[in-house]
């Protein structure tokens, strides 16, 4: 025995030296998986994304193949199919978005056709039904200055390429659509009555020419081998004393060539000679379309009306008269400038037409309209241009918000505030009856906007560059309401919560600043985030330009945030006015984009009014006219709670937590190094200069973050042709500066922060870059990208963090690898790709480890993160039953061995 | 039973345990025991003899936790500095041994009278204070006592801000 114990005991302390060393390698590992993934259960659950393809250039039916379909072509430079029942995107191309991607052509035979591109341009061929490249050959023209009027068609599966020269002649080639073979010699058709405003319907070629008062209305069919000329004079269809005279417009669908001369004749071209069709537009602006209704020609117009709202018409060509099944007129339905993008028409029965018609806002909305105006379907294409998104907050529901105020109320006597409690007890009692009944209440409880309890059910506020604001929802992605603003020029738009659904009664309040779009003057809207409804200052049309705003961190007495402007002439307005007394501590800065030159503004209230005092200016990267590419300021929605960060060695190591930093990206023009990126750190209230840093030969990408004391941007390395992500990181050393909890000035200071700097090559092409934001940043952070591949990585700031490399021994630092690890299972989107990422929105949750995340681009995606898992959340596939099921029968088993315990104690106590 | 005793004697109440006590305290000696020969011997010969026994015995136990520190140390130096729930559970032991003896030390002497009674306390404190320092040393290089100023991180208040800035890129 004492020989076995003797061998066994050091053994077994052997053993547990093992291991020890294999928890150090446990606890390596959860070091290295630091990146959060799904489970293939889980795909779906949190997140959602939508399919986008911009506002539609060019589109038409597709009614070869059996499912049928619309083929679109956008703006976007994006080609898809769309389901002609759902409107759902059959299949997507998404193109270079440069000139090279411009869809200039989309004919849909049996087969669909592109041509993209200017000179040289690519002719592609698309299987209809699946959306696979067929062919494909590329077209390179020779004199390379007037190509921007080329005009293209198809006609007889042949390419028509015509190119006008004006005043002399036009140059027409064909080619075979497939193989890109030349027919022979380009055809020079002597044209010296061609000027800018003529039009290609079909294969005429349409101008108006001569003098004034008696100009003559010109056709030409290009295709034709012989000449075919048509010749009129204008004055036989208009009467040109009382217009101008010659504008033409071509009709925007058509089974015959034709177009509208002064926006109001429709003429047809038949058989070699001109049609007036026998009825005007109606309104000047209305769009026109002619289709094949079964044995007749009917013209369609469409136009909205300030008063009636929308209106179609019809209009039998054949039998001069209105075809009234068609018609509608539709005050409740919203569609600014329609358009008509493509229709068709068949007659099933005798006098029934089935038409599918597909019109195009002004917001870039498109619907599917059934003849009689029902909508079939619409799609919001204007959410493919997102400019700017905030989370918003929900209101609490009735029971909540009515305990809320008990505990609000001080005044009263005791009994009040006890019958209150009973009351506010027996509503939540009602409630509690009502759920379990399972009524349909409760369905209307789950779908209405109320706060949940976590505080991950929001409202996404989202401002579209068509000047389209929606509110959506973010846990299903659904569109809660719109709003379409036709004088909001949303270039540069900045969308600030005034007022958070927190205090009731009052509502949120969310306020767009922009530009109007057509005097360039400040233009600000007012919402209520909730139902999009206009509250308080409504839209306010300011007769001055801005400067640049700001959001008073102070609220008034109605818990509402003022609006801080600052116009062109440095004068300060306040929103509301009567908020102008609280406005103190407030500084402002505005950057030239063109010059790196940087103002300082400190706003001050003289008693009467806010004075804007210009308090430094400095001009970044030097006087060689530096260019700003980014500007990354701290979010108005973290809050810094930890002071600094443990060491190595137990000691801490404060972070320079100034929160009025903002971080300059410039492009600086360099004699000996071409150009260079310098990242400068200011202080936005003193404009002390905190921090720099300099990348030789390159070229900074619009992208950079702030979060706490770190920086990060991206700049394109020239010298060695990669992507490099630069990194900054400001501390104040082991010692605090500052005694704990007390108030940070940046003009107390004088002392410089150490700076950590390193920078980082990344594998990839990024587009968009933010960091996560929890409610007390707690949590680790974590850098998303937006990637050219359509995918969001997350990366942890551990693998960017500018200590990096530091030697000394700090386990908790990585060790420096020039190349970052872009990990698949770091991909928030997994498999859903988002074309063109353009923005990655985040905001906190009510749980600190979770931070939501609105990706947008052409797609929209929405999911939630969570940096250092969920640390204060069971999983989801946590067994509740299983739980459940094992404490009820422990408690059994406990209840039921004390009963057996006496009774057999009883009886031993009888023996 | 001690209720049985305490409670008052009921007239109708049958006790049989008071009857089996003193059934058993009249049980008759056993064959060659005698209670005053034990008495008579121990008071006369061996009276000094089991005295130093018993001082002997009483310091060992006031020596056994200064015995302890080399088995201690050697158990601390095996344990290793790594936070894991082996070497945990030793320094919890090393440190709870000697606390739970410190207090019992009242009962442990219970029986001690004489001379160096007040010797052995002290010794016998002093090697659980030694093991109670070495278990602490021991936490100590393991990082477990709060005296760094990371230990106080999570308390420190956060900065209040003054100026409050907004600004951007000019929006002309």
């Amino acid at each position: 025995m004492g020989v076995l114990s003797r061998t066994l005991k050091p053994n077994f302390l052997g053993l547990l030296k093992f291991l020890n060393n294999m928890n150090w390698f446990i606890v390596f590992f959860s070091l290295i998986n630091l990146s959060v993934c799904i489970y293939e259960d889980q795909i779906g659950k949190f997140d959602w994304r939508q399919s986008y393809v911009g506002r539609i250039k060019f589109s038409q039916f597709d009614t070869v193949s059996t499912a049928k379909k619309i083929i679109v072509a956008t703006e976007e430079n994006v080609l898809a199919a769309l389901n002609l029942k759902t409107g759902q995107v059959v299949w997507r191309h998404v193109f270079e978005t440069a000139s090279a991607g411009n869809i200039q052509l989309l004919h849909v035979g049996e087969k669909v056709t592109t041509v993209t591109g200017s000179n040289p341009y690519l002719v592609r061929g698309w299987n209809s039904a699946t959306g696979v490249l067929m062919w494909e050959w590329s077209l390179t023209l020779q004199n390379a200055q007037q190509t921007d009027y080329s005009e293209w068609l198809v006609q007889n599966n042949m390419l028509v390429h015509m190119l006008p020269v004006f005043g002399s002649h036009l140059e027409v080639t064909m080619y075979n659509l497939l193989t890109g073979s030349n027919r022979g010699a380009t055809s020079r058709l002597s044209a010296a009555w061609s000027n800018d405003g003529c039009i290609l319907t079909g294969p005429y070629y349409t101008c108006v020419s001569g003098d004034m008062g008696s100009q003559l209305l010109l056709s030409l069919d290009v295709t034709a081998n012989a000449i075919q000329f048509i010749s009129k004079p204008l004055s036989n269809y208009i009467n040109l004393q009382q217009s101008i005279g010659g504008n033409l417009r071509p009709l925007d669908s058509s089974v015959v060539p034709g177009f509208i001369v002064d926006d109001k004749k429709v003429i047809l071209i038949k058989e070699g000679s001109f049609v007036m069709v026998g009825k005007e537009l109606v309104d000047e602006t209305a769009s026109v379309a002619v289709i094949d209704g079964g044995s007749e020609q009917i013209m369609l117009q469409t136009w909205a009306d300030d008063v009636k709202g929308f209106q179609l018409s019809a209009y039998s060509i054949s039998s001069n008269s209105e075809v009234t099944e068609i018609h509608c007129s539709d005050p409740t339905m919203n569609i600014p400038e329609p358009e008509f993008k493509a229709v068709m028409c068949t007659r099933k029965a005798k006098e029934q037409f089935a038409c599918r018609i597909l019109v195009n806002g002004a917001d870039d909305a498109v619907h599917l309209m059934q003849q009689g105006g029902r909508v079939l379907w619409t799609r919001e294409e204007a959410l493919a241009n997102v400019v700017t998104a905030e989370f918003v907050d929900l209101p609490v529901s009735d029971t909540d918000a009515a305990i809320e105020s008990e505990f609000d109320q001080k005044e009263g006597s005791v009994w009040s505030a006890f019958s209150r409690r009973l009351h506010s007890q027996y509503t939540q009692l009602q409630n509690l009856i009502r759920n379990l009944q399972g009524q349909s209440t409760q369905e209307d409880s789950t779908n209405a906007l109320v706060r949940d309890y976590f505080n991950l059910h929001k409202i996404i506020v989202l401002i579209t560059e068509a000047g389209k604001i929606f509110g959506m929802d973010n846990l299903s992605g659904e569109i809660l309401w719109r709003r379409y603003e036709p004088g909001l020029d949303a270039e540069a738009v900045v969308l600030y919560t005034r007022r958070s659904a927190r205090h009731p009664p009052h509502d949120a309040y969310v306020t767009v600043v922009g530009k109007h779009e057509e005097t360039g003057n400040g233009y600000i809207i007012s919402l209520n985030p909730i139902t999009g409804n206009l509250v308080g200052e409504q839209t306010i049309k300011l007769d001055v330009r801005i400067l640049q705003c700001a959001l008073l961190h102070t609220p008034d007495s109605e818990k509402l945030h003022a609006l801080v402007l600052l116009d062109e002439d440095e004068t300060v307005q306040v929103f509301p006015i009567s908020a102008t007394s609280l406005v103190e501590n407030l500084y402002m800065y505005v950057a030239e984009k063109e010059s790196g030159k940087v103002q300082g503004y400190a706003l001050k209230y003289n008693g009467a009014s806010v004075e804007a005092q210009r308090t430094w200016s400095v001009r970044l990267g030097g006087a060689g006219g530096a260019q700003v590419a980014a500007v990354a300021s701290r979010s108005r929605l973290e809050r810094v709670r930890s002071p600094g960060r443990a060491l190595a060695d137990r000691s801490v190591l404060y972070k320079y937590s100034n929160p009025n930093l903002v971080l300059f990206v410039l492009d600086t023009p360099d004699p000996t190094h071409k150009e260079v990126v310098t990242a400068v750190v200011l202080d936005g209230a003193s404009g002390a200069l905190l921090g720099a840093s300099q990348h030789r030969r390159a070229r900074a990408l619009p992208l950079a973050v702030h979060a706490d004391n770190c920086f990060a941007y991206l700049y394109r390395s020239e010298k060695h042709r990669r992507l490099e992500i630069a990194t900054m990181e400001l501390y104040e050393g082991q010692e605090r500066w500052l005694e704990p909890g007390a108030a940070f000035s940046s003009f107390a200071s004088d002392r410089a922060p150490a700076v950590e700097r390193q920078a980082y090559i990344l594998p990839a092409g990024a587009t968009a870059a933010a960091v996560t934001i929890t409610e007390r940043s707690l949590t680790d952070r974590h850098v998303l990208l937006g990637l050219t591949t359509g995918a969001v990585i997350e990366m942890p700031w551990a693998y960017l963090e500018a200590r990096r490399g530091l030697t000394g021994g700090d386990e908790a630092l990585l060790p420096y690898t020039p190349e970052l690890p872009l990990h698949a299972e770091a991909t928030l989107n997994y498999n859903r790709t988002i074309e063109r990422v353009m923005g990655v929105f985040t905001a906190p949750a009510g749980l600190e480890s979770t931070s939501l995340v609105l990706v947008t681009g052409l797609d929209l995606f929405y999911t939630r993160v969570a940096p250092s898992k969920t640390f204060d959340l069971l999983k989801d596939d946590f067994d509740y039953y299983l739980i459940t099921i094992v404490l009820a029968a422990l408690i059994v088993a406990t209840y039921s061995t004390k009963y057996f315990a006496s009774r057999k104690m009883l009886k031993l106590a009888w023996k | 039973m001690s209720q049985v005793k305490s409670s008052k004697k009921i007239k109708w109440a049958l006790d049989y345990n008071q009857k089996n006590k003193t059934q058993t305290a009249d049980l008759p000696s056993p064959p060659g025991y005698s209670q005053s020969a034990n008495a008579s011997y121990t008071e006369s010969s061996k009276d000094t003899d089991s005295n130093l026994l018993l001082i002997k015995k009483l310091w060992d136990v006031a020596l056994g936790p200064l015995k302890q520190v080399p088995m201690n140390l050697f158990i601390m130096y095996m344990a290793g500095n790594s936070i894991s729930i082996f070497p945990i559970m030793m320094v919890g032991m090393l440190i709870v041994r000697p606390v739970k003896a410190l207090f019992s030390t009242q009962s442990t002497f219970k029986m001690v009278e004489g001379t160096q009674a007040i010797g052995q306390k002290f010794v016998y404190i002093i090697g659980n204070i030694v093991n109670i320092l070495l278990a602490l040393y021991k936490c100590q290089s393991m990082g477990l006592l709060p005296t760094h100023s990371s230990d106080w991180l999570a308390f420190e208040e956060p900065i209040i801000r003054v100026e409050h800035i907004a600004g951007g890129l000019s929006m002309l």
